[in-house]
């Protein structure tokens, strides 16, 4: 017993069994790698799939709607191996040869994408990434970093800080084959409109075309924008902003922890947090305590916010939930201390006091 | 016939002049171009032929037309060109100049 996969080959459903599902979807991707610097590579898939589905029709009768895994290994078999088109013509020369080999070193690769690679890396991998995306050597790299270094008296040290924070670690085998794979064929899917558009608009036959036309954006669309490419860069662009917000969120956690221990500190000597005294009739430990509860209402959901930046491990929508969650708190914060700012006298002294004790500190820092 | 390894090149060599012959009739189906191999020598699979009948289009040699068909979406059917049939009897004469070059050789 095999459990059944449907699919849609060229608008017509099909049911496989498991195992040729598989095998089908392996000799796609092994095909589509074997054209991927074939101008026509989504047509030609298209092409495959539908000489596939003819081959399937022939095997089917209405007593018979299941093609059996063998069945998919004997058309594959038909089918014969994909290869580039290269070398199999009269004029194959040895420079269209060589064409093909390159091609082949080429073929098969993700697309690429900007990783930190912890493998030979000397501080966090910044430079190996970089060197993997760019295909340079690392050396280079790092010999210009140094240089960049110096020349900009240490402020592109500032700039390797922000990149390290930036640029997302490769951690799973794909992303490390992105880092150093090929580009996101953009410049593939936009040749391949222009010429659509220019086939579109020198045909007569326009209508004809134009329905011809609609066909390949939609193979298009089903080779090139499949749903689990846009998957991997949405992926990306959430490590992206999840590291960017991580450090944020760490310094400001910071900053409230040393606020609350200057609270204390000046709390336990002055009797005073910030210049606001304690109101009569409380006791010091009443003191102590509101402090640290304050501390814990506004510190709790920003710490949890940064752990959920820092360790984005949740699946599915999550990924971007964590992002939002981070943005929203942020705001709550900043509206909170605003309107305290605003509406609380007690609140706009403590800012206040707080704000010209650093500026005073800062004006004795200078004067040292 | 015997199929010797080493005339594998020539088969490949010869696979487009074929195709550029077997269009040349008439409209061909895919599917149609490959039985009327699989009986020869240069039997092929679409594995081959798809990327082949793609470059030829680029090169200018082929177009193909939508047809509707009674079973299953439309197809495409391949024609010559201008320039493949061009191609086509250049290589038709060029074929004859080196069956007489291997025939004044010897036998």
């Amino acid at each position: 017993m095999q459990k059944v996969v449907t699919i849609n080959l060229n608008g017509r459903a099909y049911n496989l069994e498991e195992p040729g599902y598989d095998a089908l979807v392996a000799y796609l991707d092994r095909a589509g790698a074997q054209l991927a610097d074939n101008p026509d590579r989504a047509e030609i898939l298209a092409d495959l799939e539908q000489a596939i589905a003819e081959k399937c029709d022939r095997l089917l009768a209405p007593h018979k709607t299941v093609v059996d895994a063998g069945e998919i290994q004997r058309i594959l078999t038909e089918m014969g191996p994909v290869d580039a088109g290269k070398g199999d013509a009269a004029g194959a020369d040895a420079g269209e040869a060589a064409a093909g080999g390159s091609s082949e070193t080429k073929a098969g690769a993700a697309s690429k994408r900007l990783y930190q690679i912890r493998e030979g890396a000397m501080i966090s991998g910044v430079c190996a990434g970089i060197a993997a995306y760019l295909d340079i050597d690392v050396t280079l790299i790092r010999v210009a970093f140094v240089i960049l270094a110096v020349v900009t008296r240490g402020v592109w040290l500032l700039v390797y800080g922000v990149l390290m924070f930036v640029i997302p670690y490769a951690e799973t085998s794909e992303e490390r084959a992105a880092a150093s794979g090929r580009p996101f064929s953009a410049q593939e899917l936009i040749d391949q409109a222009k010429r659509n558009y220019a086939d579109f608009k020198t045909n007569t036959h326009w209508s004809r075309h134009w329905r011809r036309q609609q066909r390949q954006w939609h193979r298009q669309w089903r080779y090139t924008m499949a749903p689990h490419a846009w998957n991997a860069r949405a992926a990306y662009a959430s490590q992206v902003w999840t590291s960017a917000t991580a450090p944020m969120l760490g310094l400001i956690n910071a900053a409230l922890a040393l606020a609350l221990v200057f609270a204390l500190f000046s709390l336990a000597t002055t009797q005073s947090v910030f210049g606001v005294a304690l109101p009569a009739g409380v006791p010091l430990w009443a003191g102590f305590v509101i402090v640290i509860g304050l501390y814990q209402l506004v510190a709790m959901p920003l710490i949890a916010a940064h752990r959920a930046a820092a360790y984005p491990g949740m699946p599915g929508p999550m990924i971007w939930m964590a992002p939002f969650a981070n943005l929203v708190w942020l705001a709550a914060v900043c509206y909170g201390v605003y309107y305290g700012y605003h509406h609380v006298p007690a609140l706009h002294d403590a800012i206040d006091t707080a704000l010209a004790t650093l500026r005073h500190t800062a004006a004795e820092m200078q004067e040292k | 016939m015997a199929a010797n390894e080493k005339f594998a090149a020539i088969r490949k060599g010869l696979l487009e002049f074929l195709i550029l012959k077997i269009v040349s009739a008439d409209k061909v189906y895919v599917a149609d171009m490959l039985q009327r191999l699989a009986s020869t020598d240069f039997a092929t699979q679409e594995g081959t032929l798809y990327p082949l009948l793609s470059r030829m289009r680029r090169d200018g040699l082929l177009d193909y037309e939508w047809q509707e068909s009674d079973a299953g979406p439309p197809r495409k059917y391949y024609r010559l060109t201008a320039a493949g049939r061009a191609q086509l009897a250049e290589l038709n004469e060029y074929w004859k100049y080196i069956n007489a070059t291997l025939n004044q050789m010897g036998r």
